[in-house]
């Protein structure tokens, strides 16, 4: 490219300094996300900790850096475990089961539950059959119901998975139908004015304003299946990080027990995280789930 | 001053009447028996006090609510669902929160099933005509109340309705706002001539906004029609306009229908059925 060599000048003397007003944009960004209050929450949570280990023998409390290292240890081959005859006997092996059984429960639940829901919001028949079938199955505390999905299923994947998923499909179902009966209706009623059909008004109006609330939904229920898988695989299963934490219970392996939850614990908060971040993308256009507001 | 509209009617109303049942089961009559017609291309404000049935008007003639009695015809055809022929201007704010600010301009075209490159022109166009070609990526949370009905009112004009139902869309906003507002739609509605000028019904309880803005006003009180006013005031009207003998004739007699001076207001209230 020919050019003035003074513009050229001024343009290569430019460049390195646009770089650097991006790369600083990006810092601010990340930074942005990072809430220093929670590092300082992180580091004051380890320290009582720390501090009560002085006080707590370790066979019940063990420090800090005795789990780190154990979950280091542990993480791809956990020669604890194998004792056990557990599959994948790792952290990492065990961990992932847990995760894909979430993962599986709370899409497919989640689906289930925001379409049920959208739909008995805006037909009153569909309403009146299911309300009372949903309030009924929302109001028994799920993991009453967890021996019945161990005869049914057994100590599978499915009798887990099962359990979050039920859990998971009340809850969204709660959230879709509240979202869509909070709409405003003057959002449909100036698309049909538009001329926009019912198909269109539910594609366009429907589910784009219920979105935000369902999403929320979403991250809620999310947040509680870590916890109803961990138990549902504690009460009978053969594989997963409840199971792993049950084994180390049995064995009253404490230390063993706190490297597997702080794992469980680590996973859901950057499930979440990540869930955050792309649910922030999907509804750009409302305050409410973007993340440091608009 | 602008040309005067071509006079073949364009809004028919027959004899229509609305009831509501209430939550107590009490049956209420919001619109009784109200009949007249509006020629094609002009601007008719209804004007009344709150309560007095304006909004359920507009609603029956949008096809938002069917008449309990009575019919509707607009443009030859009866009214029974809403059309893309009759744009409405809502009092809250309904553009779209989820779409950007083209996109809801855009947004009637798309479901006629123009192209996205035709739609988006004349949506442009349209954007630039209400003065917010300059937001068309924003999204509307990033708008004022003001900049949010330009976008509104930009949506039902580029969607090419032929009649417009305005249900106090500047009710909320400031003087100085409002008059802008004033402008762009006065200047949107004689963007055409003749056959092509559209029909508007503008909902107001303001008496000042009607005189402003319309060719006649049509007075509801107690859910009846008890006025029919013409104004003869050339256009554009401007604040001195509102100080002209006609206009503070008419504007007295408005007051007057709102019991706020002169005549006493009809006292019949809502007529209740059991």
């Amino acid at each position: 490219m020919k050019g003035n060599p003074i513009q050229l000048a001024e343009l290569a003397a430019a460049e390195p300094a646009a770089t650097t007003s991006i790369r600083g944009a990006n810092r601010r960004k990340i930074s942005s996300r990072i809430d220093p209050f929670g590092i300082i929450g992180m580091f004051l949570l380890v320290g009582i900790w720390q501090l009560l280990t002085i006080f707590v023998p370790s066979s019940l409390l063990p420090a800090p850096h005795a789990v780190a290292w154990r979950i280091a240890n542990d993480f791809f081959s956990a020669r604890e475990l194998t004792y056990f005859g557990l599959p994948d006997a790792s952290l990492l092996g065990s961990m992932l089961y847990t995760a894909e059984n979430v993962v599986i429960a709370v899409t497919i639940g989640s689906v289930l539950g925001a379409v049920t829901g959208l739909v008995t919001a805006r037909f009153r028949l569909a309403r009146s059959i299911i309300d009372p079938v949903v309030l009924t199955a929302g109001t028994v505390p799920i993991l009453v119901a967890a021996p019945f999905f161990l005869i049914w299923f057994g100590v599978g994947r499915s009798s887990a998975t099962t359990l979050v998923l039920i859990y998971v499909c009340v809850t969204l179902y709660l959230f879709a139908q509240k979202a869509a009966d909070n709409l405003d209706p003057v959002y449909e009623e100036f698309a049909r004015t538009l001329g926009a059909t019912p198909r269109r008004i539910v594609r366009d109006v429907l589910i784009p304003g219920t979105v935000p609330q369902i999403l929320g939904g979403v991250r809620i229920a999310l947040a509680g299946a870590w916890g109803l898988e961990a138990i549902a695989e504690l009460l009978g299963s053969q594989k997963g990080i409840g199971k792993v934490v049950e084994l180390f219970a049995g064995a009253v392996d404490v230390e063993g027990i706190f490297a597997a939850l702080l794992v469980l614990g680590v996973v859901a908060v950057l499930f979440d995280a990540i869930t955050a971040s792309c649910f922030a993308k999907i509804a750009a256009w409302n305050v409410v789930v973007r993340p440091g507001g608009r | 001053m602008l040309p005067e509209p071509v006079a073949s009617p364009m809004i028919v109303l027959t004899g229509v009447s609305r009831i509501f049942r209430r939550a107590d089961g009490q049956l209420v009559r919001a619109v009784t028996d109200i009949t007249f017609e509006i020629p094609q291309g002009q601007f008719v404000c209804l004007v009344g006090p709150s309560g007095c049935g304006k909004s359920t008007l507009l609603q029956m003639i949008a096809g938002l609510l069917l008449p309990s009695n009575g019919s509707i015809r607009v443009a030859d055809s009866f009214v029974t669902e809403p059309s893309p022929e009759r744009g409405v201007v809502f009092q809250k704010d309904s553009v779209f929160p989820w779409m950007r600010v083209v996109d809801n301009v855009e947004y009637g075209l798309k479901c006629r099933g123009m192209a996205k490159g035709e739609r988006r022109t004349i949506a442009r166009d349209y954007l630039t005509l209400v003065g917010l070609s300059h937001v068309e990526d924003a999204w509307p949370r990033e708008l004022s109340s003001g900049m949010l009905k330009r976008v509104a009112v930009a949506a039902v004009f580029a969607n090419g309705a032929s009649v417009l139902l305005l249900d106090e869309p500047f009710g909320s906003l400031d003087y100085v706002t409002k008059r802008q507002l004033h402008d762009v739609l006065l200047r949107l509605w004689a963007q055409s001539d003749g056959e092509n000028r559209r029909t508007v019904l503008f909902v107001t309880h303001d008496v000042d906004e009607a005189l402003t803005l319309a060719d006649r006003i049509l007075v509801l009180h107690s859910g009846r029609l008890v006025d029919d006013l013409g104004i003869g005031v050339p256009r554009p009207r401007t604040a001195d306009s509102l100080l002209m003998e006609e206009m503070m004739q008419r504007k007295h007699e408005l007051l007057a229908h709102l019991g706020l001076e002169g005549a006493p207001a009809p006292a019949a209230r809502r007529e209740e059925m059991t």
